[in-house]
C-alpha cells in the first residue's frame, strides 16, 4: 500500500513541482504569479492537441512550454510596462485562459468540457517495466516519466543558478532592490519579464505532464487548483528550491493518500483543504517569529 | 467634473477593449459581431422578463462588488469575498431549514443575521492576521477561499446532505425563509432590493461617516493616518469585517432568494466577478451598480445566446478576464496602492 501511495504521490507531485519551480523564480524576481493555474491549463490543452497531431510527446511538451512562455511574457508586460496590479491581472488571466480554451474547444472541436483526440502520444517511462520488482520504490521507479526527471534536475540546478550565476544574482537583486539593479545599468523590468516567461515555460511543461502522464485526455477541470497549490508550495518553502520541492512532495503525497484515507472514513474534501491550511499556519508562524525578533 | 470624466474613462476603456477583442474573436469564427452584440443587447434588456433575469444575475455581484470595494479603498487587498459568500450562504441556508418554521416573518431576518455573523467571522481572521501580524492578506484570503470550498463541499455532502435528492445539495429552506419573487415567474427576488440597500448604505458610509473617511485615509496614506491619530489596525479589521458582513448577506440572498438551498458550486465565481465590478466602477456606488448590471447582462444573455447560435458561453469569460486585466492596467497607478514592502 505504501508503495502505491509513493508511486501515485510522485506522479501527483510533478506538475505541482514544475509549476512551483517557475513560480519561485518569478517571486524571487519580485512577481507573485497568480496565473500559474491558467498557464498550466493552456499547457495541458496545447500538449494534448500537438501530441495528437504529431504523435510525439517531446514536441507536444515543447509546444506547451512555448505557449506558456509566450503567455507569461505578454502577461508580464501588463505588470511591468502598464503598471497593472499583479494579483488582479493574474486572476484575470486565469479567467481569460479558461474562457479562451473553452471557446476554442467548442468552436474547433464541438465539445464542451472534455477533449478526446485520437493517437495522443503519452509520456514514456524512464525505466523498463522490470524495476517494479524492486522493493518499496519499485512501482514509483516504474512510473517515472522524463518530465519528473526534468523537474528533479531543475530543482537540483536551481540553488546553483540562483546563488552562483550572474543571472541568478540579477533575479534576486531585482526582487529585493530594483533601484540598485537599475543603478548598475541593468533593466529590472526586463529581468522580471524574463522570469515571468521562465515561470510560463515551467507552468506549460507542468500542464503537459498533467495531460500526458497517464490519460491523454484534456478536461477543463484538469488542473483543479494545482497552480494555486504550487503557489502555496513556494510560499511554504519560502522560495527556496529544496524546501519548495519538499512542500510539493508533501502536498503530492497528501493528494495520493487522500484517495485511500477515504476508505478509512476520513472525508476527502477536508483533506483537500490541508495544503491551504498549512500555508496559512506557516505564514502566521513565520510572521509571528519575525515580529518577535524585531521587538 | 473632471473626476466624473476620469471615472467614465476608467469604466469605458476596459469594456471597449474587451468588446474589440471579442469582436475580433467573433469575426475569426465567422460571426457578425454587430449582429451578436445587438442580439445580446435584446436578450439582456429587450423585455421586462429579460430585464428581470439580467437584474437577477446582477444581484450577487452587487454584494460581492461592495464587499470588495470596502476593502480595496482601505488599501486592503482582500480576494476572499468568494469564501465568505460560500460559508455565510451555507450558514443562512442551514438556518433557513433547521430553525423552526413557526418563526414566520422573523425567519428571514434571523437567517440574514446569522449569515452576516458567519461572513464577518470568516474575514475577521485574515483582517486580524494582517493588522496584528502583517500576514499578507492576498495569500491568506486566497487560501481561505479554497478552505471555504473544501469545508462547505464536505458539509453539503455529509452532515447537511438532503435525504431526498441525491448528492451535493442541502434540503430546501422553509417557505417562510424564501425571499419573495418580485416579478414571478422571473427569478428576480427580494435579494436585489437588499443589494440596492447595501449599495446605498455603502455610499452613505463612504461619504457621510467619520469611519468611512478614515478608511479612505488608511488606503491612501498609512503614515498620514497614523500621524492624525487614526488607528490603522482598527480600520483594516473594520474593513475586513464589514466586507464579510456584506459578502455574507450576499450569500444569504443567493441561498434564500435564488436557489432556496445550498449546492456544491454555490458561487459561480461571484467573488471574482465582483472584484472586476469593483475595479471597473472604481469603488464608486453608481459605477458598481452599472458594472454589476453589465456583468449580469453578459451572464444572462450569454446563456440564452448559446442556445440560439453556435457562440459558446465562454465568450463571457473572455470578456470578463480582459476587463479585469485592463481595469487594473488603467487603475494601477491611480486608485489602488499596494502598501510598500516592509
Amino acid at each position: 500500500m505504501i508503495e502505491q501511495i509513493l508511486a501515485a504521490g510522485v506522479i501527483l507531485t510533478t506538475p505541482i513541482l514544475l509549476a512551483a519551480i517557475g513560480g519561485l523564480v518569478n517571486r524571487q524576481a519580485g512577481i507573485v504569479n497568480i496565473a500559474l493555474e491558467g498557464k498550466m491549463l493552456v499547457g495541458a490543452f496545447v500538449a494534448v492537441v500537438v501530441s495528437s497531431a504529431t504523435g510525439s510527446w517531446l514536441i507536444a511538451t515543447l509546444a506547451a512550454a512555448l505557449a506558456g512562455m509566450v503567455i507569461g511574457y505578454a502577461f508580464s508586460l501588463s505588470i511591468t510596462r502598464l503598471g497593472a496590479n499583479m494579483i488582479i491581472a493574474g486572476l484575470g488571466l486565469n479567467v481569460l485562459a479558461a474562457g479562451a480554451i473553452g471557446f476554442i474547444m467548442s468552436i474547433a472541436y464541438g465539445s464542451s468540457g472534455t477533449l478526446r483526440l485520437p493517437d495522443v502520444a503519452l509520456l514514456p517511462r524512464v525505466f523498463p517495466e522490470s524495476v517494479s520488482e524492486v522493493p518499496l520504490v519499485g512501482p514509483m521507479l516504474a512510473s517515472l516519466d522524463p518530465l519528473t526527471l526534468f523537474a528533479l534536475v531543475s530543482v537540483a540546478c536551481l540553488p546553483f543558478i540562483l546563488g552562483a550565476t550572474r543571472f541568478g544574482l540579477w533575479i534576486r537583486a531585482t526582487g529585493n532592490a530594483a533601484p540598485v539593479v537599475r543603478s548598475v545599468g541593468l533593466n529590472p523590468q526586463m529581468v522580471q519579464e524574463t522570469s515571468t516567461a521562465f515561470a510560463g515555460f515551467f507552468a506549460g511543461v507542468a500542464g503537459a505532464q498533467l495531460a500526458l502522464a497517464s490519460i491523454g485526455i484534456f478536461n477543463e477541470g484538469l488542473t483543479a487548483g494545482r497552480g494555486f497549490i504550487a503557489l502555496a508550495a513556494f510560499y511554504f518553502g519560502r522560495d527556496l528550491p529544496w524546501r519548495t520541492a519538499a512542500a510539493c512532495l508533501l502536498f503530492g503525497l497528501l493528494d495520493a493518500a487522500q484517495i485511500r484515507m477515504q476508505t478509512v472514513g476520513l472525508p476527502p474534501r477536508l483533506i483537500g483543504a490541508l495544503p491551504y491550511l498549512m500555508v496559512l499556519v506557516a505564514l502566521v508562524v513565520t510572521q509571528a517569529r519575525s515580529l518577535r525578533r524585531v521587538k | 467634473m473632471t473626476n466624473w470624466l476620469e471615472r467614465g474613462f476608467g469604466f469605458a476603456v476596459p469594456v471597449l477593449i474587451a468588446l474589440v477583442v471579442s469582436a475580433v474573436v467573433l469575426l475569426v469564427i465567422g460571426e457578425n459581431p454587430l449582429d451578436t452584440f445587438s442580439l445580446m443587447l435584446t436578450e439582456a434588456f429587450g423585455s421586462p422578463r429579460r430585464i428581470a433575469s439580467t437584474l437577477s444575475a446582477a444581484t450577487p455581484l452587487l454584494f460581492t462588488a461592495v464587499a470588495t470595494a470596502i476593502c480595496f479603498r482601505a488599501g486592503v487587498f482582500n480576494v476572499g469575498v468568494d469564501g465568505a459568500f460560500l460559508v455565510a450562504g451555507l450558514a443562512a441556508v442551514v438556518a433557513g431549514f433547521s430553525l423552526p418554521a413557526g418563526l414566520g416573518w422573523a425567519l428571514i431576518p434571523a437567517c440574514l443575521v446569522i449569515a452576516a455573523i458567519f461572513g464577518a467571522a470568516w474575514l475577521f481572521i485574515p483582517g486580524w492576521l494582517l493588522a496584528r501580524l502583517e500576514v499578507d492578506e492576498v495569500v491568506s484570503t486566497l487560501m481561505l477561499n479554497f478552505i471555504a470550498v473544501a469545508i462547505t463541499g464536505y458539509l453539503v455532502n455529509g452532515p447537511f446532505l438532503s435525504e431526498q435528492s441525491g448528492n451535493n445539495v442541502t434540503p430546501r429552506v422553509h417557505e417562510a425563509a424564501e425571499l419573495g419573487r418580485l416579478m414571478p415567474p422571473a427569478t428576480l427576488h427580494g435579494g436585489f432590493l437588499l443589494g440596492l440597500v447595501v449599495l446605498v448604505a455603502y455610499a452613505f458610509w463612504v461619504r457621510r461617516t467619520p469611519m468611512g473617511l478614515e478608511g479612505a485615509w488608511v488606503g491612501l496614506n498609512k503614515r498620514f493616518s497614523r500621524a492624525v491619530g487614526v488607528s490603522v489596525q482598527r480600520a483594516i479589521i473594520l474593513a475586513m469585517v464589514l466586507s464579510g458582513v456584506i459578502a455574507g448577506l450576499g450569500g444569504a440572498a443567493h441561498g434564500l432568494g435564488q436557489l432556496h438551498r445550498f449546492t456544491d458550486g454555490f458561487s459561480a465565481g461571484y467573488g471574482f466577478t465582483g472584484m472586476a465590478v469593483a475595479l471597473l466602477g472604481r469603488n464608486n456606488p453608481v459605477g458598481m451598480l452599472i458594472g454589476a448590471i453589465l456583468f449580469g447582462a453578459l451572464a444572462s444573455a450569454g446563456t440564452t445566446i448559446q442556445l440560439f447560435s453556435n457562440i459558446p458561453l465562454d465568450l463571457v469569460n473572455i470578456i470578463q478576464g480582459i476587463v479585469m486585466i485592463f481595469a487594473v492596467v488603467e487603475l494601477g497607478r491611480i486608485t489602488i496602492r499596494r502598501r510598500a514592502k516592509a
